[in-house]
């Protein structure tokens, strides 16, 4: 028996679901679990290299005031002194300023890349239920750009605020220092350029979403008539079609012009409010030193710090709608991460260690939605190594009652035993390894073929092992044919394979698993009647010890089982042999089998209208 | 779905100048807001500098000179330029920005208009993924290059420039001391760049990996959890993420290293600055070099924003490289010629009633894989021809053929006497109606889905349509009838209904040439007989081909004709080929068996 896969994840994964919290905020700072000290130190780095660049400026007005007023030999010895310090301030500078943002850039990576790893591993372990209602792209969608959104927000948000706040305090600070009334005099303009640029940014971003929707519908637009040119050509639209572009194409121009045009009037616009209020302070400022209230000195550094006070503050808007968008795309990934994980049952014993694949249902009955049950007390009882068929129409119930068995989907009434104990005291990852199944439409990975075989089994396989199991599923010659052989790779990058030839391949890969218990689920529709009967003789063989199902909606596949199912609607109809079933004339079965064989009387009676006789 | 696929792209790191060139003449049709926005910026750039040197000039006259009055005229200039520069700002914004959207708005029309000229065997053999990269994002690079990217070479060298000149006839010798800075910026610059381009894009890549591990994940979960996958499925994933990781952090890295080193160079230059200029102030030069506060000053001014004009003309250099790649797929595009043009002599007819003949018609598209050799075939006025066989036997290429989507490599094919390739296009298509095996409806609604057959007809017209076709009963059944949508964000519709509204298409058209390929899957036994009646009603008293599945439309034909790898094997009506008991004989029992047991299937789940 192949070797369990016992352990959950990777012992490192982060669960991010503990971090979820209502308060998006609480729930950010959740998810900082072991960041937050090189986050803080991030912070703190990006305070001190603002300290020191306000500190350079100060430095110059040293200069001014107490250097340039020498002009003796004392001058040369202070000014390298100064120019030294300054230097080395500013490398110091850099030295922190480069320490936050790489510190920034590692905390928010990591983030990142802990959601990545956790959503992966959630979104394989959710159950089906759930990937039955949610639609691929859309999980895609939020996996990827909502994660990337969250990154940001570490990564240039958080930090981007706190840049401008930092600034704001040390610079303020510094004014305040340098003369307090010509401080608060120089942020007159603050409160309106904050309260303009988040109103601006607020109206840009909705004018900016129109025009991203609107170059959605361009892209739309081309697509379809790229998938639509044969139409297009055979009814000979084309003028037609460049109209229709023009619309939407021309729209999008104006809208974005009509985004562009708001662009160009906040910049100026806030361009001539720090002027007025730069204009403002120099005017004062310099005033003061004619009167002798400052220096030159405290002049030229005045100078130097209101611009990092002032133009910052016109960002801020921007970082608080990306903010908000942040937090709406931590809405949408809580979400995701809410729904419970399958208890796969990792590391728990089962009930029965080496089962023999007896199998009993009782009064079985199940629902995917409450209230539409698609399974209606179902009792049968199989014994190790027999073949149970069933037999019925589309929607009748058959993949339903065998996806019970993995535990893909717990029954809702009755029961279902295997050797005597309750099918659900065994763990699933137990069920998983102990059942085999085949679907009829199976999905291969774009790896190799070697690799897709070897893909339910923990350990090294052998080149003998996997051709021998693809033999074993008429898969070894066509896969001998590919010039790369088994190293063929599948999918987009690779092949493509034909439906029966991925149902080859997918059985390999279940026999590969060599499992107690097979399920085979119209395993053999899209392959040739040749190849089907060459997999029956190898199957025969392999059933013999399994106990094994078999679904199928054709009699030819069904009639040699021990026991054949006959379902409709979720209710087995009829049970019992070949012959069992014949015997019962008015069943569905007999039927079947009948209209089957009237349809060759048909043909006979079709090819004698043209005088022909079979 | 391809949204979430990228593509891998192919990155030039060459610098085509021909490329750029005509990159550049885009800008012709719009030169004057082309002119404008470089007037506007080179201004604004020029102001910058000169608002620096207003501030030198405030401290020199106004406060060591003493002098209150000029101190108020300069602030008041300083004001004034603000004012300037204010306007300056918007008209660079405001004409850069609709620069940008027109170009792509003309590249974009560009490129759809001459699409749609393009041959079938263009889109054959180009996946519309590929295409539609260079109509959405090829486009706007281009764009983006032609816009804000000549906008900020233009800001980075002016502003380069003005700086020097300001900085020269402050004082010469300080600035010429301080002038190594420059190439030193760029030379960082552009290592840094490199760099971190380099890794941001291996960062991408290993991004479109990633979505593409969970789209395969996600749709392969029934697998995963079958088989026990998930730990080993995760390990993988993994080393993926930590891929990117590192990838993103080394790119994170050099960024975050490359504003320290750039601020570090230029705080050289300020020691410098500090250190020769101080020396001039004081006067232990000996000379009087003329140098003062202010000048020291703006000299730290100019020399400590000079980092962002090289940054600017860094980015956008390795940003150009990129959108030169860009415009040569684009040009590609642009330059690719249709294979199947009006004859300069073709002319337009109003009628192609007539018999069509294939005469000695060899076809490929492939030279060694000729898919029909000295194909011969006559059709009579108004015959209904199937054409059966094999996937790969030359039905659709022949369908194709008709319809001139393709032309013959030799031979000629004759509708009503006269070769077709002197027929104008535009008035051979406008008599074809066409039904295809996947019905491809566009976004909007379904009377404008009909309507397209005939884009002057009516309501009522559009409706009768409809009726004819057998759509009218479960068109009113939807709550907004024909005002339903279809398509993306519409209803859902099934084959068959989508095949009823393609016929009813067909049907308004009025053509005199009529083209079936019938769907295989199956479709329900109501919809499915609609589509019979549909069908039957479009052929009669039309020339019809039809590539025919179903033994009904078989049946009903005049005439069928069996394939095989691009050779008629059997030719007849559906008795004579059933005595001959060829392939036609064997491909129609197969196909019995086969229609029967999915009626069997039906009839059983009515049970």
């Amino acid at each position: 028996m192949a070797q369990i896969a016992t352990k959950a994840t990777t012992a490192d994964t982060f669960n991010v679901k503990a971090t979820l919290a209502h308060n998006r905020l609480l729930g950010l700072w959740r998810l900082l679990k072991g960041y937050r000290p090189m986050y803080l130190s991030a912070t703190l780095s990006l305070g001190v290299a603002a300290l020191l660049m306000t500190g350079g400026v100060l430095l110059i007005r040293y200069f001014v005031d107490n250097i340039l007023v020498r002009p003796d030999e004392s001058f040369m010895t202070a000014a390298l002194a100064v120019a030294l310090l300054y230097v080395a301030m500013q490398a110091v500078r850099g030295f922190f300023s480069f320490r936050s943002n790489e510190r920034a850039a590692r905390v928010s990576e990591s983030v990142a890349l802990r959601l990545k790893d956790y959503l992966f591993d959630h979104l394989q372990h959710l159950p089906f239920a759930y990937h039955d209602k949610m639609p691929t792209g859309e999980l895609i969608q939020r996996v990827t750009s909502d994660v990337d959104a969250i990154r940001l927000f570490f990564a240039e948000q958080l930090i981007g605020i706190g840049r401008i706040f930092v600034l704001f305090v040390v610079n303020f600070a510094a004014l305040l220092f340098l003369h307090a009334p010509l401080a608060l005099l120089s942020v007159l303009v603050i409160p309106i350029v904050m309260v303009l640029s988040l109103f601006f940014f607020r109206r840009v971003s909705a004018a900016y979403e129109d025009f991203q929707e609107q170059d959605a519908v361009v892209s739309r637009t081309v697509q379809e008539n790229l998938s639509g040119v044969r139409v297009v050509k055979a009814f000979a639209r084309q003028d037609f079609e460049k109209q229709r572009f023009e619309g939407e194409n021309h729209k999008k121009f104006r809208l974005g012009t009509r985004f562009m045009t708001m662009h160009a009037i906040y910049w100026p616009f806030t361009d001539v409010l720090m002027g007025l209020q730069t204009a403002l302070g120099y005017l004062a400022a310099s005033l003061m030193v004619l009167d002798g209230q400052i220096t030159l000195g405290t002049y030229v550094a005045y100078v130097g710090v209101v611009w990092w006070i002032i133009d910052p503050v016109r960002n801020l808007g921007r970082l608080i709608v990306q903010v908000s968008e942040a937090m709406v795309s931590y809405d949408r990934l809580s979400e995701v991460i809410r729904p419970d994980w399958e208890d796969m049952g990792y590391g728990l014993p089962a009930p029965v260690s080496q089962p023999q694949g007896r199998l009993k249902f009782e009064g079985v009955s199940f629902e995917y939605e409450p209230g539409k049950p698609v399974l209606h007390d179902i009792s049968f009882e199989v014994e190790p190594g027999q073949a149970v068929a069933l037999l019925g129409s589309t929607g009748s119930g058959k993949t339903s009652l065998m996806a019970l068995l993995t535990r893909f989907y717990d029954y809702t009434g009755g029961r279902i035993t295997l050797d005597g104990v309750d099918l659900k005291a065994y763990p699933r990852v137990f069920l998983r390894n102990l059942i085999g199944v085949v679907e009829q439409e199976p999905f291969l990975f774009s790896t190799t073929i070697r690799n897709n075989i070897a893909y339910g089994v923990y350990r090294e396989v052998s080149q003998e092992e996997i051709e021998a199991a693809a033999r074993a599923a008429a898969a070894h010659d066509f896969i001998a044919s590919f010039p790369e052989g088994y190293n063929t790779l599948v999918g987009e990058r690779g092949v493509t394979l034909s439906g029966g030839q991925k149902q080859r391949v997918a059985l390999a890969r279940t026999l590969l698993k060599n499992p107690r218990i097979l399920i085979l689920d119209d395993a053999t529709s899209s392959v040739d009647t040749q190849t089907e009967s060459q997999i029956r003789e190898a199957l025969d063989g392999l059933m013999s010890q399994r106990t094994s199902f078999v679904i199928a909606h054709r009699i030819q596949s069904v009639m040699n089982a021990d026991l054949i199912l006959v379902m409709d609607k979720g209710r087995i109809v009829q049970r019992g042999t070949h012959e069992q079933l014949m015997a019962e004339r008015d069943g569905i079965y007999r039927k079947t089998y009948d209209m089957q064989a009237s349809i060759e009387t048909e043909l006979e009676r079709e090819l004698s209208y043209v005088g022909l006789a079979v | 779905m391809s949204d979430w696929q990228f593509e891998e792209e192919e990155f030039h790191t060459s610098t085509n100048v021909g490329t750029l060139g005509r990159i550049l003449r885009l800008l012709i049709p719009h030169k004057w807001m082309a002119l404008g926005f470089m007037v506007a910026i080179g201004a604004v750039a020029f102001i910058e500098a000169a608002l620096t040197f207003i501030g030198a000039q405030i401290i020199d006259q106004g406060i060591i000179a003493r002098n209150p009055q000029r101190i108020v005229e300069l602030v008041v200039t300083y004001a004034l330029m603000m004012f300037v520069l204010a306007f300056g700002v918007f008209v660079f914004i405001y004409l850069a920005g609709k620069l940008g959207q027109r170009v792509t708005y003309d590249l974009r029309k560009a490129m759809f208009d001459h699409l749609q000229t393009l041959s079938l065997t263009y889109y054959n053999k180009t996946p519309v993924g590929w295409i539609m990269s260079r109509v959405n994002s090829d486009s706007e690079r281009i764009a983006d290059l032609v816009s804000w990217g000549l906008l900020d070479v233009i800001w980075a060298v002016m502003n380069i420039v003005t700086a020097l000149i300001f900085m020269f006839s402050i004082n010469w010798q300080l600035a010429l001391a301080i002038l190594p800075l420059i190439p030193s910026l760029w030379f960082a610059a552009l290592w840094f760049k490199a760099r971190i381009l380099l890794h941001y894009r291996e960062s991408r890549k290993y991004n479109s990996e990633i979505i593409g591990a969970y789209n395969e994940m996600i749709t392969g979960v029934r697998v995963i959890k079958a088989l026990n996958r998930e730990a080993t499925s995760l390990e993988e994933f993994g080393d993926l993420t930590r891929s990117m990781y590192r990838a993103s952090y080394k790119a994170a890295w050099y960024s975050a290293l490359f504003l320290p080193t750039v601020q570090i160079m230029s705080s050289l230059a300020v020691g410098a600055i500090l250190v020769l200029g101080g020396q001039q102030i004081v006067g232990l030069t000996g000379e009087a070099l003329g140098l003062t506060i202010g000048g020291l000053n703006a000299f730290i001014g100019y020399v400590t924003f000079m980092m962002w004009p090289v940054q600017d003309l860094a980015r956008v250099y390795a940003s150009m490289q990129h959108a030169i790649a860009s415009a040569e797929r684009a040009f590609s595009l642009l330059d690719t010629k249709p294979d199947i043009v009006d004859r300069p002599c073709a002319v337009e007819v109003d009628s192609i009633e007539g018999d069509i003949v294939f005469e000695d018609v060899t076809f490929y598209y492939d030279a060694d894989k000729p898919v029909l050799t000295n194909f011969s075939l006559k059709v009579k006025a108004g015959e209904t021809v199937a054409l059966v066989g094999h996937t790969g036997s030359g039905k659709s290429t022949i369908v194709n053929l008709i319809c001139r989507f393709y032309e013959p490599r030799a031979g000629r094919i004759l509708i009503n006497g006269r070769d077709y390739r002197e027929i104008a296009l535009h008035s051979l298509h406008s008599k074809i109606g066409m039904v295809l095996q996947t019905p491809h409806l566009f976004s909007g609604t379904i009377r404008d889905n009909i309507r397209y057959g005939r884009l002057e007809a009516t309501d009522a017209q559009i409706e009768a349509a409809a009726r004819t076709a057998g759509a009218h009963d479960f068109i009113a059944t939807l709550e907004k009838g024909y005002d339903t949508e279809v398509g993306e964000g519409g209803v859902l519709l099934s084959t068959g209904q989508k095949q009823l509204i393609s016929i009813a298409r067909a049907i308004l058209a009025e053509p005199q040439l009529f083209i079936m390929d019938e769907a295989t899957s199956s479709v329900d036994t109501l919809t499915e007989a609609l589509i019979q009646k549909g069908m039957e009603t479009l052929m009669e008293g039309r020339t019809s081909f039809v590539i025919a599945h179903r033994l009904s439309t078989i049946k009903n034909a005049d005439r069928i004709v069996v394939l095989e790898n691009g050779k008629i094997i059997e030719m007849g009506t559906h008795s004579e080929l059933l005595r001959q008991r060829g392939h036609y004989y064997s491909l129609y029992t197969k196909q019995f068996r086969r229609e029967r047991e999915a009626e069997l299937e039906r009839a059983l789940e009515m049970a």
